[in-house]
């Protein structure tokens, strides 16, 4: 989030009931006179009440009204502060199913208060550690009897198809999402799902006849509208169309053994001894430095980014493997983990800014506001197998956290020399006193100390103050 | 029966509003015409499967109690 005074957020400008500012670091919903009968339902019905109990929606307060930005305003919300905003682009598997269900749930109960969500956006759900909820307090609306779902469409384009494409034809499809800003197209999803997912109800329904549909009118002059003007969704309809879309996603299955690195701790070349010292040195280096909110790069499964949660910092997990941050993701929601948030990114190509004049979603690094770093075995896959220079290497860490805690693992090392096997050494800096070099341009080594019984040196660094 | 009662109440009211209430949808996201026929049929093929889906237990009782009354007039 931006900490402007008084700034509009950038991804909030779609929807005329209100909109999202931040003042002095405070963020803020403004509620537009247009929205009025709509919020007081919402707060009146029993909606609220029940949604936010059940831990489904991000609860407010009503802030001052002298807050409010223009005269459209009706009411100023200051929601429950969110530890980071994160996009389904960087979801594993379970979390944009989760995630969908969560909407599912949502709308079935605003039914029974006489509402309806009137959007159903992938960018309204964020994960409170490893929990959905819901933070739009602006997507309910009086339900009429009678009334398709408005966002039926896009419900089936911010998580149906992405999800089918990922059980069905990769995992890795999910990036679509980031390509796609409104979800997967549904001709597009139905062109890439393979033929057998024609013949699943669900997908066949909700994808390929959707695709189909839109497709067909698509045209104004077929005369689409004239068809469905005056046509009625009944109750029973609605509930079953819901249903039919939770069945369909229940029995999506992420295919958990295509990833590369989900079994890693069980592959490497540590052994136990040397990797509970390694944990047990990283987590006197995070007692020391005492970080609120930590960024764990290559987290993997999660292992070391629980020593800092587990003493109380929120922590991301980041992970190119989605297979790995699936798994992260599943551990901390069985033990219920509020301060640890399983993220898909890849380092060497993090979330950019994006949307409308790129400002609707915002990069990974402008989200960060961390205080330190956490990147263990990481450094020889970003330096070997992706060419990044070591300086630069320290200047992207430098650029999202003071404070760092880093693993250098020596071309000795049967990793690094796995990296180098089929290709020429051009790497003559990577060193220990060339990675010291590097790195201190930008940090003070506050202290380092090599594993005991490996090769590899653990660094807690401290960025210079002049920068 | 009270539920049954509920259930033609229920469509009932569903009948009579969509007599009564032709009106323009105020949605700020355009549902798509394609998106909203399909929905209309969808909808329609689902909501039976739904209904006998939420009374399964009542439908399997009644026919149960059928097949156990027959199971002990032929003991």
């Amino acid at each position: 989030m931006r900490v402007n005074k008084s700034s509009a957020v950038g991804g909030s400008f779609r929807d005329p009931s209100g909109f999202v500012f931040v003042v002095e670091g405070q963020v803020y919903r403004q509620i537009n006179q247009v929205y009025r009968e709509d919020y007081d339902r919402l707060m009146t019905s029993g909606l609220y009440a029940a949604l936010t109990r059940d831990g489904l929606l991000i609860p407010h307060t009503e802030a001052d009204p002298a807050l409010a930005q223009g005269e459209r305003a009706y009411k100023v919300l200051q929601p429950e502060r969110l530890p980071f905003i994160s996009y389904p682009y960087e979801w594993a598997f379970d979390q944009l199913r989760d995630a969908a269900l969560l909407t599912l749930r949502i709308q079935r109960a605003a039914l029974e208060h006489g509402m309806s969500l009137k959007d159903a956006s992938a960018y309204n759900v964020q994960f409170v550690g490893c929990r959905p909820a819901l933070m739009d307090t602006l997507s309910f609306e009086a339900y009429r009897e009678g009334e398709p779902w408005v966002a039926y469409r896009q419900f089936c384009q911010h998580f149906l198809a992405p999800l089918a494409l990922m059980a069905y034809r990769d995992v890795r499809l999910s990036s679509l999402l980031r390509v796609h800003i409104d979800g997967v197209p549904l001709d597009l999803a139905s062109r890439l799902l393979p033929l057998s997912t024609r013949f699943r109800t669900p997908l066949l329904l909700h994808i390929h006849l959707h695709a189909k549909a839109q497709r067909r009118y698509a045209d104004s002059d077929v005369g689409g509208a004239a068809l469905a003007r005056g046509r009625q969704v009944s109750r029973i309809s609605l509930l079953g169309l819901l249903d039919s879309l939770e069945s369909g996603l229940r029995k999506l299955r992420w295919r958990e053994n295509e990833t590369a690195w989900a079994d890693y701790y069980a592959h490497t070349n540590y052994s136990t001894a040397a990797l509970d010292a390694k944990a047990a040195q990283v987590a006197r280096f995070l007692e020391e430095a005492g970080p609120q909110r930590v960024c764990d790069l290559g987290a993997n499964t999660g292992r070391f980014s629980r020593l800092a949660s587990a003493r109380g910092a929120f922590t991301v997990a980041a992970d190119v493997d989605p297979g790995a941050v699936n798994l992260a993701y599943r551990e901390g929601k069985d033990k219920a983990e509020t301060n640890l948030l399983p993220l898909v990114l890849d380092l060497t190509n993090p979330s950019p800014a994006l949307g409308w004049a790129n400002e609707e979603r915002e990069s990974f690094a402008e989200r960060g506001a961390f205080d330190l770093v956490l990147a263990l075995a990481l450094v020889h896959h970003l330096a070997i197998a992706n060419n990044v220079p070591l300086e630069r290497v320290a200047a992207y860490f430098a650029a999202l956290a003071p404070q760092l805690i880093v693993e250098f693992v020596p071309k000795s090392d049967s990793q690094v020399r796995r990296l180098l096997a089929s290709r020429e050494d051009i790497f003559p800096e990577y060193t220990p006193a060339g990675f010291e070099q590097a790195f201190t341009r930008r940090y003070d080594i506050v202290q380092c100390v090599q594993v005991p019984d490996s090769e590899r040196i653990l660094y807690w660094m401290r960025q210079k103050a002049e920068r | 029966m009270t539920s049954k009662n509920r259930l033609w109440q229920t469509l009932g009211v569903v009948v009579l509003l969509s007599l009564l209430v032709p009106r323009p949808v105020l949605a700020y996201l355009d549902p798509g015409t394609g998106s909203y026929i399909i929905q209309l049929l969808i909808g329609a093929a689902v909501g039976l499967g739904f209904l006998i889906k939420v009374n399964w237990n009542r439908i399997k009782a009644f026919f149960s109690k059928k097949d156990s009354g027959d199971a002990s007039e032929q003991e």
